[in-house]
Formats: C-alpha cells, sequence, structure tokens
C-alpha cells in the first residue's frame, strides 16, 4: 500500500516540485485542519449510490467514508455537494484549487476522482491519493429476459436505458452498426437508468457496477438481474476512483491515505459499501503491487 | 439613402400605432419610442439601438474630421472584487446610463457626471455553472422598468429610479444547468427572451412575458417534438417529431437560445438563432437535428415559428447558430427587397429574404473555412467536407485528430456585428482561427470513464486572430479589414458622421473611417473592452460609451491564442467621451 502511493505521489511531484519547494505552506494544511476542527469534503451532488442530496441531508458511500475519515482524524465533517462540470479537470478547479467563481469555497478533499496515472500527469494543481474503488461498466436486464448474457444487439426492438451522454450512451447508439440507435431511452444518471429496468419501463440498461448493484439493493423484489459475462467491446475496461488534495496539502493527502488503507485492510470499507447494497472491489492500483 | 430612412422610419411609425394602442407607459419610455430609437437621437433605448439592432446613430458630430479630438468625458468604476468581463452595451435615457455588469449587476450612473445613482447586486447561488464567463450583455427599458437576466436563469425588472426589484422571474431551472445573459428585447409590451446553458441535456426556448407583471404569456421550445405554449394552453409542436431526430435524443436536443433576438417592425417577425445540437458527437444522432443552428422567424403575438433557416445541418464542429439575424432592406440583382444578414459562428455570411427564409447569398467572411467548400445557393445546404468533420469516438483506438476552421468560438461570437444604410456594409467582429480535435481517449466526467474530445484553438495567420472587416451584403465582398493580434470580442458601432467603433482586448476603443477602414482615433481604457459602444446627445453635445473590462470566453482557451492577452488586466468601468471644446 505505502509503495502505490509513493509511485503515484512521484507522478505528481514531478511536475508539482517547483511550487512545493518555494511554497511555505507545504506542510501545515494537516495541522490545519486538525486546528480548526473540520475537514470540508467535496462530493458530486446527484451521484447515487455514492453521494446525493436524501430530502436535504447528504447520502450515499463517499459521504459515509468522508465521515468516517474525518472521524478517524478527529475532526467534523463539511460535506459540500457540488455540481458536476464538462470534465474533471473542471470539477478539479472548482471544488480542490480555485473555488467556484460564484463563492464555491475550495474543499479540503474530493472524493470519486478517477485514479489513473496519465491524469495526475496532466494536473498539476491537485495531488491524487487513496485509491479505494475499482469501477466498471457492466448490464442490468429484466425479469422477462431469456438470456441476460446475450451480446447487446439481441436487444434490438425492446428499449435500453443509459444515461445521457456517457460511455453506455455511446457504447449502445454508436456501436453495433447503430442499430440499436433508436431502442436507446436516455436518463439523467446510470442509477436511473437502472431504475427504469427494475420499473418495467427498459428491458436492459447499461450502468456502472455501483450503479446497478445498488438498484438491485433497492429493488431486490423487481427480479431483474445483473450481467454476468463483460460487455463485449465496450471502450472502457474499468477504472479505479481515488481522492485529490491540494498541491500544497499532501501532508493531509498522506493522512488520509493511512485511513483508507487501513479500513480497506481490516474489514470495515466492504462492510461500508454493503451497506448501500455494492460489493467493494479494491482498486487495482492497490492490488498490482501490493 | 435618405429615401431609404424615411420608408424605414415612416414603417416603424405605423407598426408602432397599431400595436401599442392600450398600453401606454408610465414614467419612462413606450413602447412607440422604443421602436422608433433608430433614428431618435437624445437617447439609447434598445439593444441595438433600434429593433432591427443596426448599431447605426443619425448622429454626425462626431465625424472622420473631429473624431480626434474626442476625449474622455468620465470613467464610473463597478467596483468591488467582481470584475472579469463586461460585454454589457449602455442604456440611456433621461440623464441616466444603465449599465449591466458581471456576476449579474446592474448600475445607474448619472450621464452628465457619471456619479453612481443605485447599484443592484444580484443575489446568486454558488451552485451554478455558467460556461463561458459571468457575463452579461445588457439591459432592456421600458416605463418606469429596468430589465436583465441572470446567470440563475431569471429574468428581474427593477424600478428604473431606485433600482428597487419589482419582479424576479424564473427562465428555467439553473440545478439543470440553465442560465442566462443575454439583453432582453420587448415587443408589443411583451419581454422576450432565449435560455442558455453549457450543461448537457438542455433544450432551447424563446419565451415571452408580460412586461409589467412578469407573467409568462407564450413559450417556443426550439427542438422539434416539444410542446409550445400560449397563455397557458398547448399552442402546437415545434416541426414534427422524429423528424431529423432519431430515438428520443430530440428530448435532449440542446439549440439554447443564449444570444437573445432582433426583432423587424416591418414584417412583424422576431428572428432568434438557436444553439448547436447535442450531444457534440454528431455521429450519434443521425439527420438534420431541427432547429438547432438554425434562425428562427417567430411571430410575436403567438410563439408560432413563421420559417426557419438551418445554417449547419447536423452540426459537428459546435458551429451554434445563435448569430444576431439583422435586417435591411436593399436593392438585390435589381429587385428591392427585404433582407436579413448573419454573420455566422460557421465562418459564412448568410443574406435571406426574410420574408421567407429563403437563401440569397452566403460568402466566407474568415480566412479559408475548412468544413465545407461553399454554401449551395440552390439547395441552401452547405456542401460538407466529409473530411473535415471529427470522428466517432469509441470506434477508433484514437480518434484521428482533424483541424478545422473557424474553431469552436466560431468565425463570429457574441459581439454584435453594425449595418450602415449610408455605406450599405456590414461592419463584422470576426476571428481567424482554427482548431485540433480529437477524441482523448483518457477521459472523466463525474467520476466516470468517458469518451470526451480535446480541442486546441489555434492562429491561422502570423499578424493577428481578430479582423474587423466591412462586407458588402449584396456581394459578399469584403471592402477592408482592420487586422488586430488579439481575438476581437466586443460589439460594433456606426454612425452618419461615417465612423466605425469597435474596441478590442488590447484595451482601446478604436475609430475608423467606414468607407476605407482607416484607423482614426483609439484610446486606451486600462482593461479589455468587449462591450458594445454606444451613442447619443445630450444639451447639444454627442456622446460615446463603451464599458471595459476583459473576460468572456477567450480567455477560458489557453495555448497559442492565449500568447496575445496574457499581458490584459482585469477591469469594470464604464467610459463617456465626448469631443473637446
Amino acid at each position: 500500500m505505502s509503495f502505490t502511493r509513493r509511485g503515484f505521489l512521484a507522478g505528481a511531484m514531478g511536475v508539482g516540485c517547483t511550487a512545493l519547494i518555494g511554497s511555505p505552506l507545504g506542510a501545515a494544511p494537516l495541522a490545519r485542519v486538525k486546528e480548526l476542527g473540520v475537514l470540508r469534503v467535496g462530493l458530486y451532488a446527484d451521484n447515487r449510490p455514492w453521494s446525493w442530496d436524501r430530502d436535504g441531508t447528504p447520502a450515499g458511500i463517499d459521504v459515509d467514508l468522508a465521515m468516517a475519515i474525518a472521524e478517524q482524524l478527529g475532526v467534523k465533517s463539511e460535506i459540500a455537494l457540488f455540481t458536476a462540470d464538462e470534465d474533471l479537470s473542471d470539477d478539479l478547479r472548482n471544488v480542490i484549487w480555485r473555488g467556484g467563481l460564484l463563492g464555491f469555497r475550495r474543499c479540503d478533499l474530493m472524493l470519486h476522482v478517477p485514479f489513473d496515472m496519465q491524469l495526475a500527469a496532466r494536473e498539476d494543481q491537485v495531488v491524487f491519493v487513496a485509491p479505494y474503488y475499482r469501477e466498471e461498466f457492466t448490464g442490468l436486464c429484466s425479469a422477462q429476459t431469456r438470456d441476460c448474457d446475450q451480446p447487446p444487439q439481441r436487444f434490438v426492438g425492446s428499449q435500453i436505458a443509459a444515461e445521457l451522454d456517457s460511455i453506455p450512451d455511446f457504447y449502445l447508439v454508436g456501436g453495433f452498426g447503430g442499430i440499436l440507435r433508436g431502442d436507446v431511452r436516455h436518463y439523467p444518471t446510470g442509477y436511473a437508468a437502472a431504475l427504469a429496468v427494475h420499473d418495467g419501463e427498459a428491458e436492459m440498461a447499461v450502468a456502472t457496477r455501483a450503479q446497478i448493484e445498488a438498484s438491485l439493493a433497492e429493488r431486490a423484489d423487481s427480479g431483474a438481474r445483473l450481467r454476468k459475462s463483460p460487455l463485449p467491446m465496450i471502450p472502457s475496461a474499468g477504472w479505479d476512483i481515488g481522492m485529490a488534495v491540494r498541491e500544497d496539502s499532501r501532508s493531509l493527502g498522506f493522512a488520509v491515505e493511512e485511513i483508507v488503507a487501513a479500513m480497506a485492510s481490516d474489514g470495515r470499507m466492504a462492510a461500508l459499501f454493503a451497506r448501500h447494497g455494492v460489493t467493494w472491489r479494491p482498486a487495482a492500483a492497490t492490488q498490482a503491487i501490493g | 439613402m435618405k429615401g431609404l430612412r424615411n420608408i424605414l422610419a415612416t414603417s416603424v411609425a405605423l407598426a408602432g400605432i397599431a400595436l401599442t394602442a392600450p398600453a401606454i407607459a408610465e414614467d419612462g419610455p413606450s413602447m412607440d419610442q422604443l421602436l422608433n430609437d433608430a433614428v431618435s437621437t437624445g437617447d439609447v433605448l434598445t439593444y441595438g439601438l433600434g429593433p432591427q439592432q443596426h448599431r447605426f446613430s443619425p448622429l454626425d458630430k462626431i465625424n472622420t474630421e473631429t473624431v480626434a479630438r474626442l476625449v474622455p468625458a468620465f470613467a464610473a468604476s463597478l467596483g468591488g472584487e467582481k470584475q472579469r468581463g463586461q460585454e454589457a452595451q449602455p442604456i440611456v435615457y433621461d440623464g441616466v446610463i444603465y449599465v449591466t455588469g458581471s456576476y449579474s449587476r446592474m448600475f445607474a450612473f448619472d450621464a452628465r457626471t457619471g456619479e453612481k445613482l443605485w447599484e443592484y447586486n444580484h443575489r446568486l447561488p454558488d451552485g451554478i455553472m455558467p460556461c463561458c464567463d459571468v457575463v452579461n450583455r445588457g439591459a432592456a427599458i421600458h416605463g418606469n422598468k429596468v430589465i436583465f437576466a441572470t446567470l440563475d436563469a431569471r429574468l428581474v425588472a427593477l424600478n428604473r429610479k431606485t433600482g428597487k426589484v419589482i419582479w424576479n422571474k424564473m427562465i428555467a431551472d439553473y440545478k439543470a444547468g440553465y442560465s442566462a445573459t443575454a439583453a432582453p428585447i420587448i415587443v408589443n409590451n411583451l419581454v422576450i427572451t432565449g435560455n442558455s446553458g453549457g450543461e448537457f441535456g438542455i433544450v432551447g426556448e424563446v419565451q415571452a412575458r408580460n412586461v409589467e407583471t412578469g407573467e409568462l404569456v407564450w413559450t417556443r421550445p426550439v427542438i422539434e417534438g416539444h410542446m409550445g405554449t400560449l397563455n397557458g394552453k398547448e399552442n402546437g409542436i415545434t416541426g414534427k417529431t422524429n423528424a431529423t431526430w432519431e430515438g428520443d435524443m430530440w428530448i435532449t436536443g440542446g439549440g439554447a437560445t443564449w444570444l437573445g433576438g432582433t426583432y423587424d417592425p416591418d414584417t412583424n417577425l422576431v428572428f432568434f438563432g438557436t444553439g448547436n445540437p447535442a450531444p457534440w458527437n454528431s455521429h450519434l444522432r443521425k439527420g438534420d437535428n431541427l432547429y438547432t443552428s438554425s434562425t428562427l422567424a417567430i411571430d410575436p403575438a403567438t410563439g408560432v415559428i413563421k420559417w426557419h433557416y438551418q445554417t449547419t445541418p447536423h452540426d459537428g464542429w459546435d458551429f451554434d447558430g445563435v448569430n444576431e439575424f439583422i435586417p435591411f432592406d436593399a436593392e438585390f440583382k435589381g429587385k428591392k427587397m427585404k433582407l436579413g444578414a448573419k454573420a455566422d459562428r460557421n465562418g459564412f455570411f448568410y443574406v435571406l429574404d426574410r420574408t421567407n427564409g429563403k437563401l440569397m447569398n452566403a460568402t466566407p467572411f474568415v480566412m479559408q473555412p475548412t468544413w465545407a467548400s461553399k454554401i449551395d445557393l440552390k439547395t441552401g445546404r452547405p456542401v460538407y467536407n466529409d473530411d473535415n468533420r471529427p470522428g466517432a469516438p469509441g470506434t477508433a483506438e484514437k480518434g484521428k485528430s482533424v483541424f478545422a476552421v473557424p474553431s469552436f468560438l466560431g468565425g463570429k461570437n457574441w459581439m454584435p456585428m453594425a449595418y450602415s444604410p449610408d455605406t450599405g456594409l456590414f461592419y463584422v467582429p470576426s476571428n481567424d482561427w482554427g482548431m485540433d480535435i480529437w477524441n482523448e481517449p483518457i477521459a472523466y466526467k463525474k467520476g466516470a470513464a468517458y469518451l470526451g474530445a480535446g480541442f486546441t484553438i489555434k492562429p491561422i495567420a502570423e499578424d493577428h486572430i481578430g479582423a474587423l472587416r466591412a462586407i458588402d451584403p449584396k456581394t459578399g465582398q469584403i471592402k477592408w479589414e482592420y487586422k488586430n493580434k488579439a481575438p476581437l470580442w466586443g460589439g460594433v458601432l456606426t454612425t452618419r458622421g461615417n465612423l466605425v467603433f469597435t474596441g478590442t482586448p488590447e484595451g482601446y476603443l478604436k475609430a475608423f473611417d467606414a468607407r476605407t477602414g482607416e484607423e482614426l482615433w483609439k484610446f486606451q481604457t486600462g482593461s479589455g473592452v468587449v462591450g458594445s459602444p454606444v451613442t447619443w446627445e445630450m444639451d447639444g453635445e454627442q456622446y460615446i460609451a463603451v464599458m471595459s473590462g476583459w473576460g468572456g470566453a477567450v480567455p477560458l482557451w489557453g495555448g497559442e491564442v492565449a500568447k496575445t492577452f496574457k499581458e490584459i488586466s482585469q477591469g469594470g468601468s464604464l467610459w463617456v467621451f465626448k469631443l473637446a471644446k
């Protein structure tokens, strides 16, 4: 685990080291968070099952994880749900290193940040830490579907659900010679696309594994089933999800990473995910070396 | 020329009588005065100096001979920490200048002294994500109200004397990604607005509201399949569902009407441009995708679409079609015609018959557009260069990179052009730049893997990006051009004094000879000028006013283009000029 961390930080540091040396604030943030007694965590609004607004209160896997981290640090947690911008780079700017143009205050920590070497090399204002989950796209089919594992093009003529403007959307609408183009119904989130199968609006959905598993836990009686075989030709092999701190806050990043590593190894992480109906899968980055 | 102007004035007056008889605006300009704004010289009552938005003034005290004596009368700061882009056009009435500022603010200044009379700060929620800076393009005035749109997609009417809110209405839900930055127009006592939004899944719409109460009168979504309304009742579907879209993609088809509209009293039509279709990847949405990237002619009483002309069918380059459509009358191939002109994001200058939307002429107004070889005058459609369409992501390992001109910021972006009936020329603030577009194999959106596209905007000429061009609408011929190092991002004003005014990001307000393009005057305002200048007469003297304050979408895009403006500082001031005695 510690090897993984150093490996990734080295990548980010190569770009950011000049700023680090020049900055007197280099080591302060963990101390400052403890001094203030509050950890401000930025989480995506409307990102079920990870983080969303449940009747005015933030809820989800990432919310529970953020609160657990704050508790381990001995501080209170302040959850700031934010609206996703056009891409991750915008989110990192708005949430971690600059703040929003209209007064959204910077956060100490952001969860649900893809953990990827090439991405880290481009983002020199932030440090990527604590990969905590391996995500991928998969399918959900209705109780009526005879063969849940058949290739997607076999679903031609029935309703298929996907999040608007997502890889599943591009995959279904653009793939298979475009024969499913007229069958795809679009939903605002992958979770909503999965619910459409439970509700009988669609026969099949493609979404992330966490979205689908959480929907199955929520609607256990619908008879819908998780696809077992991989989706053929889906243009993503899966990705790791981690966290981000400001470039000058790596002391906080180290501390968070220790906490997350401990939670992963003693079973608390799996239990936290299980409460939301999601099977915890460790990030590939933690498996490859550790 | 004079004859033409008289015809225009007469028709404006007639339309005014017919349309505004019952409503008498109290304590401020009436609908008749708004319709007469193109010829009244003591005020600036409309966005564009008249409903047709020619941005032409019949004033001539400041002219090619005297402009060298133009000096500042005063400058007024918008103050505070909230600077950024100032794209507003001032409104001038009864000795007061009304300007809107960045972050959805409005100010009233004494037009003689520059003293601030009041300031309104709209309270913005911090969850809004304006795609392209926190700008506003100007207010409308009517009776005792000044009205403007806000970044959280509301329309706010203030008492013009006190700055206090009279009504405040939601145009759309900012939480769903909607915003609003354009100046409203007022037609027959209806405030007519569009909407904007960078977020995916929005649908462009035009709305009309009662100017006194802000109550909605009609709505017209601009994507086929969506239902319009009139007085709260259904008023027909836009186009024909699924005629030019497949599946359910029309439901979230895009087409934001973010730049507002123009009004032609002569044909009694309002013209609104529409944004590009969604999603950006054109391979996922076969068909023309109506009515995206189009100009729509709409009946201002009912919101019914009378005709449409689509400049970029099945857009694949982010060429939205929001640019202003400017009505003008001219002889075309020996025949007197009611025409309209539009300098489109896609780099072509279009002239249409404004009574029916038929294409009369289309010519490039920027250097070497690559996406289409020409616009076919018979079919009215572009002749595409298929190799220049960005590829389908996910089908190739790494999508090929194409270099397309213009860039997605357009041959012309939001900044309004001007038309002089004296010279018969359009003065178009344009930019010569291209973009590399490629599919990004590693991209993420909202924490999930995503098939993104990478963009780099690049200059295509050694010596300039910006170019102010004088275009003869009858031939498309460029009569003169002024080249500017940085991209031009401000509006244009032309006058009977044979002058053309526009600002530059380098901080200058400049004056040019309208016939030759010779630069006759410039003044450094201290920050980039991306607003639209106006002129009026007061106490026997002619005044010019413009906002200074660098910002807008350009600074958000780096690379080689950024080199041209990296030294420019932010600001936020109103500058007012007159002739030295």
